[in-house]
């Protein structure tokens, strides 16, 4: 049942990073993809009515990993408590720039907080990334389960190269949105985009495979499931590639979003059968049983969360398309 | 030292929004049913009036309640490693039924009038309503978990484990603080409605949303202020009088035990001289509010040990701040509503500024409230069960907590500042644009 938590938890992350990391690359390619102010403000206004929501989904699993696994909660949150810390703090800058861009529409303040949203946003998918990087890649732990090591021993190369991937990915999918969303001309621009940042996500993807295997040898021999997802993610990859290429919007968007399932599986089924894998598989490392509270109180929390969580998707799909439905028929008789 | 001071804190600054969200939400429902009823222009504009300070209250309430969510684990592991299986729950609760609930319909309030039906704009605002009270509920359950923990059994290892998720989500303790919450926010609300409306009358602009805003906020400000001292406020006091009689003490300034205890209206404590300083006292009222009997003993400090106390002056003035203001709050209410027949209110200038004036408080009291109930809950960070000691992060180093206290000051200095331009302008701007807004046509035929 613990394995089941652990895959509701992976489930609600990646969902998280799909829909967030739209926004996030988006918003983080938006000063470099738009030519004109009206571009930008068409970019912002693409993510404006989603983000908070997307950002939801962080606070959910958040609260979901305090309730399912409430020792990894306090050990990863108060181990890498400065990164944490400036995680939030960018989350703000984002949430403010987001929300002051649209409130106080003055020129030079919406270059300023393009700049802010734009840099904030980076910063955080790196982060991200880095912080994914060093759960696959084992944390120092000391013998009562508690982070040893500093925020720069975080930064280490292998770690780097996941948030470099992340960042690049991230972009990719944030592009994918712009061009399934934007006016004709931007959408171009943005499959165009797509073309040449695909390269150096193929090259991201094949180095941090690479020093995942050089890394951790014994990921490729343990289970098939992260071998599979990882192919699957490849092939998503490639689909970006052609169907950008195409200039099959939706296709791409699709495709991305596949790709980065297959990634986040992959690294998932990689942290098994730990929560919190130690180092070089020295001594500690918490694993998902050993988090895991006592069955019944699991099967409650999982019972609740499942039903909330299916309620949650039925009425955001519902109102989407009623939302989206109105649009298209007005456009229509306008 | 700096961690306890950087998340009370950041918890404080944070909980000023959910006020304001919590006590102008219901407004935002009223007002947009009101306009589908009987297709009033002024209900319509005055709905979207009030969700665009909620949108900005709500934005800024996001981005600081995040860190709260993380801050019990980056300051609180230990804490968080032993609760976390009953704690957890309604957190985990509070974000995937509430919290979802509340965004995404608010993202239809936000952006969809032109793109969903009327009724389900209206129900929209109902939902963001509701979300927003339920998100309130489960934080309120968690808080009140630590003040009376219910429903939980010791584990091996000395962790505390559910035992019955009903027993903490229902608990009575919970039902009274948050009734007693709720409505603080509604006073909040309702003077906020009316002091706007108090601001477009002084300054002889938006004259017919000013009469308005007056009406239903001095209605509801009244109503609620009324409310938060009876029954909840009794209530929520009969609970602590029942489980933390040491928090009542100081919070009634009472050092030594009597029999007819009296009641400090004001004084200040002395500490170390175990007495009050300049006080006025109602003789026997503090026995007859406690246990409605004029004889009735009350247990005072100087009957617990030391290390028991919490600190006395902050639970002292905490509550006496709120305990003043709730009367003050009614007597202004009370009188603001006399003078709403026949339109006086609007012909009297100094309620009228009393009114404008009066916005902040209700937010200090509410403040003060809390204060009174996380203060006063001391040494205890789950009462009677764990100290706050024994709960903070073991490995987390002063000169780290020092700097994010620092960074949390700056940062919200900023958020502080944006807020208040953004609110100001949004009062500015006011709520009488020029375009109409579209109605369904069976309600505009009425």
């Amino acid at each position: 049942m613990s394995v089941v938590a652990f895959c509701l938890l992976a489930g609600m992350l990646s969902v998280y990073v799909i829909l967030d990391g739209y926004d996030l690359g988006a918003s983080a390619i938006s000063p470099l993809l738009a030519k004109t102010r009206e571009e930008r403000d068409a970019i912002v206004a693409s993510i404006g009515p989603f983000w908070s929501g997307n950002e939801v989904w962080l606070v959910a699993a958040g609260g979901t990993l305090f309730a399912l696994f409430p020792r990894a909660y306090a050990i990863s949150f108060s181990g890498f408590y400065l990164p944490f810390i400036i995680v939030l703090w960018l989350l703000m800058v984002r949430g403010i720039a987001l929300e002051v861009r649209e409130h106080l529409a003055a020129p030079m303040w919406t270059d300023f907080w393009d700049v802010a949203l734009s840099l904030s946003s980076v910063l955080l998918i790196l982060l991200f990334g880095v912080a994914l990087g060093n759960l696959i890649r084992g944390i120092p732990l000391s013998a009562d389960g508690y982070f040893q090591g500093t925020f720069s021993s975080l930064l280490n190369p292998y770690s780097t190269a996941v948030g470099l991937l992340a960042v690049a990915a991230l972009i990719q999918h944030g592009l994918a949105y712009v061009a399934d969303n934007a006016a004709e001309k931007l959408a171009g621009r943005a499959l165009q985009y797509i073309g040449r940042v695909w390269w150096f996500v193929l090259a991201a993807y094949l180095a941090v495979t690479a020093l995942t295997i050089a890394e951790r040898p014994e990921v490729v021999s343990t289970t098939w499931i992260d071998v599979g997802a990882s192919a699957i993610g490849f092939t998503g990859l490639v689909c970006v590639g052609r169907f950008a290429s195409s200039r099959r919007r939706t296709g791409t968007l699709g495709a991305s979003a596949v790709f980065l399932l297959g990634l986040l599986v992959a690294a998932s089924s990689t942290m098994y059968p730990f929560l919190i894998r130690p180092y070089h598989s020295a001594a500690g490392g918490l694993t998902i049983s050993a988090a895991a509270p006592p069955s019944g109180t699991l099967a409650i929390a999982l019972a609740v969360a499942i039903s909330g969580l299916s309620v949650v998707t039925v009425y955001t799909i519902l109102l989407r398309r009623a939302m989206s439905s109105r649009r298209t028929t007005s456009r229509a008789e306008g | 030292m700096a961690d306890r001071l950087q998340f009370s804190f950041t918890l404080m600054f944070h909980y000023l929004f959910p006020i304001a969200t919590m006590g102008i939400a219901p407004f935002i429902a009223w007002y947009n049913c009101r306009a589908l009823q009987t297709g009033s222009q002024l209900c319509a504009k005055a709905a979207r009036f009030w969700t665009k300070i909620f949108a900005v209250a709500f934005a800024i309430g996001v981005v600081t309640g995040i860190p709260m969510e993380f801050q019990f684990g980056t300051n609180w592991a230990a804490f968080s490693a032993k609760t976390g299986a009953v704690i957890g729950q309604p957190l985990m609760i509070e974000g995937v039924y509430a919290f979802f609930f509340e965004s995404v319909f608010l993202g239809v309030l936000l952006y969809g009038r032109e793109r969903v039906t009327p009724v389900l704009y209206a129900i929209s605002a109902t939902a963001v309503w509701m979300g927003s009270w339920l998100s309130g509920y489960f934080i309120v359950v968690t808080d009140a978990w630590m003040q009376h923990p219910v429903g939980y059994v010791l584990g091996r290892g000395g962790t505390i484990e559910l035992q019955s998720l009903p027993a903490v989500l229902l608990s009575p303790f919970a039902a009274w603080q948050y009734a007693h919450v709720i409505t603080g926010a509604i006073v909040a609300g309702g003077f906020v409605v009316a002091g706007v409306g108090a601001y477009y009358l002084l300054a002889q602009r938006d004259i017919d949303f000013g009469k308005e805003f007056l009406r239903t906020g001095v209605i509801v400000a009244l109503l609620s202020s009324l409310l938060v001292v009876f029954p909840t406020g009794d209530r929520n006091g009969a609970d602590v009088t029942a489980y933390q009689p040491i928090k009542l003490a100081a919070m009634e300034g009472l050092f030594t035990s009597a029999q007819g205890a009296p009641l400090a209206i004001i004084g200040m404590p002395d500490v170390a001289g175990h007495k009050l300083i300049d006080p006025i006292f109602v003789p026997d009222l503090l026995s007859y509010l406690a246990y409605g009997n004029l004889r009735s003993n009350v247990n005072g400090l100087t009957s617990y040990a030391t290390e028991l106390w919490p600190p006395v002056e902050l639970t002292y003035y905490a509550y006496h701040i709120m305990a003043g203001l709730g009367t003050i709050f009614i007597g202004l209410a009370l009188v603001a509503a006399l003078l709403l027949p026949r339109g006086r209110l609007a012909q009297t200038p100094p309620i009228l500024w009393a009114l404008f004036l009066v916005m902040p408080f209700p937010f200090i009291a509410s403040e003060a409230g809390w204060v009174v109930a996380e203060v006063g809950r001391q040494p205890w960070i789950v009462y009677g069960l764990m100290k706050t000691q024994a709960g903070v992060s073991p490995n987390v180093v002063t000169g780290e907590t020092v700097f994010t206290l620092i960074g949390f000051v700056g940062m919200y200095a900023v958020l502080g500042l944006l807020f208040a331009m953004l609110i100001l302008r949004e009062i500015g701007i006011g709520p009488a644009l020029e375009d109409a807004i579209a109605m369904p046509a069976r309600a505009v035929e009425r």
